[in-house]
């Protein structure tokens, strides 16, 4: 039999708990499912000193959040993968339960790219956000000797927590040129980018090389003047100039195969050295996980700025099938406030529609505020023009809307 | 050497074969898909369904991005037989 409720919110990340909360607070029965065993999604590896504030330790601020959602009665539904969301609206977990709701919310996240290289599939590499959970949440070392390929927010952030756990990272490295790793493995692109990062990053690095890189010409010079040796920040060399063309090792990783890039751009095949390590992170940036919003058969739009393929949204985080909003970074990549913030606007439009809220639009405008706020004081930006990709949204919104 | 790197690791796809598919004609995802088999495996291609589309950009004049004719199927996440007898017949859409 299915279970119902005013609201089924699917992830219990930054999002989908500020939803939650903020929902049960006017009211509304809320259940709330995730994959894993704890609430807090991507929000309990996260662990940094803010630019003139305190530490944002993600574990804790996931507890309060927990302990708040509990007194609320929000019904939890951990451990349960959603697999499919049927009309209008059933939500299938996969030990056979179902839930039912007319409201759902759909905060799933972001996942992680993979940029292949010769050796990718080797045991002993993984992607850079598994090396943070295992650090930051589990206390394990993903590896002794560890090397980063693919330089960016994430990526330097992540070096950061691995030299905190004691790991020696041995070097973060370019990918080489390839199918999937493109403009990530060109020297001037990525100085470029990064510098386009750096305006209120925590990170030493970023502002940096964001002094060295808001010019086209200082970029190039930036490059030619780069050592090839790299640069160290906090005692991990960042190399601009050395790819990773090779992880050496059959049952286990035992060394990477590395090459310098010369000013053109070209890798320099006779200078390759073998470095030895246990491990290697791959970082290729985040997309948004769409998939059930696909199942559920929202209409889609492609836009760059946010990350990729993601549901169309209207101003109310409403998908073109009535009933299903979204939040967080399934709409686009983010960071943890940003997240948080756009799950407490759609609890607060939820709320509305079910009939709960007495001043409903002073508190939705609020709660837009909030996120505008949030925006633009983040931290950490995954994509320097994330801004423009919210408007494109609503554009695409408001024209759907006159067809 | 390259192009024996692993894509589909499931169904142990590898980028020679997705090139070799294209190369031959395959002017669709979904026709790499059912030629290679890369993304029909348990993870139903989580990884390499945005891999697939980087090599056929890569490697083709076709617009991927507006192209994309691969879709997600119910069950998004793998389930076993038994409990998906449990789900019971009033789940069908
Ligand atoms: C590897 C990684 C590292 C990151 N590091 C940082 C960082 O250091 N700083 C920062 O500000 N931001 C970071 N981010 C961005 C991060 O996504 C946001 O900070 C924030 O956590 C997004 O919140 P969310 O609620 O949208 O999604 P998440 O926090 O990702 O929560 C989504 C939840 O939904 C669950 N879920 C998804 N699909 C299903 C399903 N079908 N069934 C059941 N459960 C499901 C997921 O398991 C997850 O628990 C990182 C992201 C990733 C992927």
């Amino acid at each position: 039999m299915p279970m119902k409720y005013d609201l089924v919110i699917i992830g219990a990340g930054p999002a989908g708990m500020g939803a939650a909360i903020i929902a049960a607070s006017h009211g509304a029965s809320v259940a709330l499912v995730d994959e894993n065993p704890v609430p807090g999604g991507k929000l309990r590896g996260q662990v940094y000193k803010e630019p003139k504030a305190n530490w944002w330790i993600g574990q804790e601020i996931a507890r309060n959040m927990e302990k708040e959602i509990k007194q609320l009665g929000v019904t939890c539904f951990l451990e349960r993968e959603v697999w499919a969301i049927y009309p209008k609206w059933k939500i299938m977990l996969n030990n056979g339960e179902q839930l039912e709701s007319d409201y759902v919310v759909l905060a799933t996240g972001a996942i992680e790219k993979p940029i292949p290289i010769p050796g990718w599939t080797t045991p002993g590499v993984m992607a850079i956000g598994a090396a943070q959970v295992m650090a930051n949440i589990h206390r394990v070392k993903p590896g002794n000797r560890v090397a980063i390929i693919g330089i960016d927010a994430l990526s330097l952030t992540i070096a950061y927590d691995l030299k905190m756990a004691g790991v020696d990272v041995v070097g973060i490295y370019l990918p080489p040129f390839n199918e999937f790793s493109l403009d990530k493995s060109n020297p001037l692109k990525m100085i470029a980018y990064l510098s386009s990062l750096s305006h209120l990053a925590p990170n030493p690095i970023l502002k940096l090389l964001g002094k060295l890189g808001k010019q086209a010409s200082v970029q190039k010079l930036g490059v030619n003047y780069y050592p090839p040796f790299g640069m160290r920040v906090w005692g991990i060399p960042l190399h601009l100039r050395k790819a990773v063309v090779q992880i050496l090792g059959d049952e286990l990783v035992e060394a990477i195969k590395v090459t310098t890039i010369d000013r053109s751009g070209e890798l320099e095949t006779k200078q390759e050295k073998r470095i030895p390590v246990d491990c290697v992170c791959i970082s290729g940036g985040l997309y948004p996980l769409v998939e059930l919003a696909n199942v559920a058969g929202c209409a889609f739009v492609y836009v760059e700025d946010l990350g990729g393929h993601i549901p169309l949204y209207s101003d109310e985080m409403e998908t073109t099938q009535s009933g299903i909003f979204v939040a967080g970074n399934s709409t686009g990549v983010e960071g943890a406030k940003v997240a948080m913030a756009q799950g407490e606007l759609v609890g607060a439009i939820i709320s509305n529609r079910l009939g709960l809220l007495k001043h409903g639009t002073e508190l939705i405008k609020q709660a837009k505020e909030k996120v505008n706020v949030a925006r633009k004081n983040a931290v950490i930006k995954f994509h320097p023009t994330i801004e423009s990709g919210r408007e494109k949204v609503l554009h695409l919104w408001n024209e759907k809307a006159v067809k | 050497m390259i192009q024996n790197m692993l894509i589909c690791r499931c169904e142990e796809v590898l980028l020679a074969d997705i090139v070799a598919s294209i190369e031959n004609g395959a002017g669709t995802l979904k026709a790499i898909k059912m030629e290679t088999r890369a993304g029909m495996g348990i993870c139903q291609g989580r990884t390499c369904r945005m891999l697939l589309e980087q090599v056929m950009d890569f490697h083709t004049d076709i617009n991927v991005q507006e192209a994309n004719n691969l879709s997600y199927n119910n069950p998004v996440r793998p389930i076993s037989l038994a409990n998906l007898s449990r789900s019971g017949k009033d789940s069908e859409p």
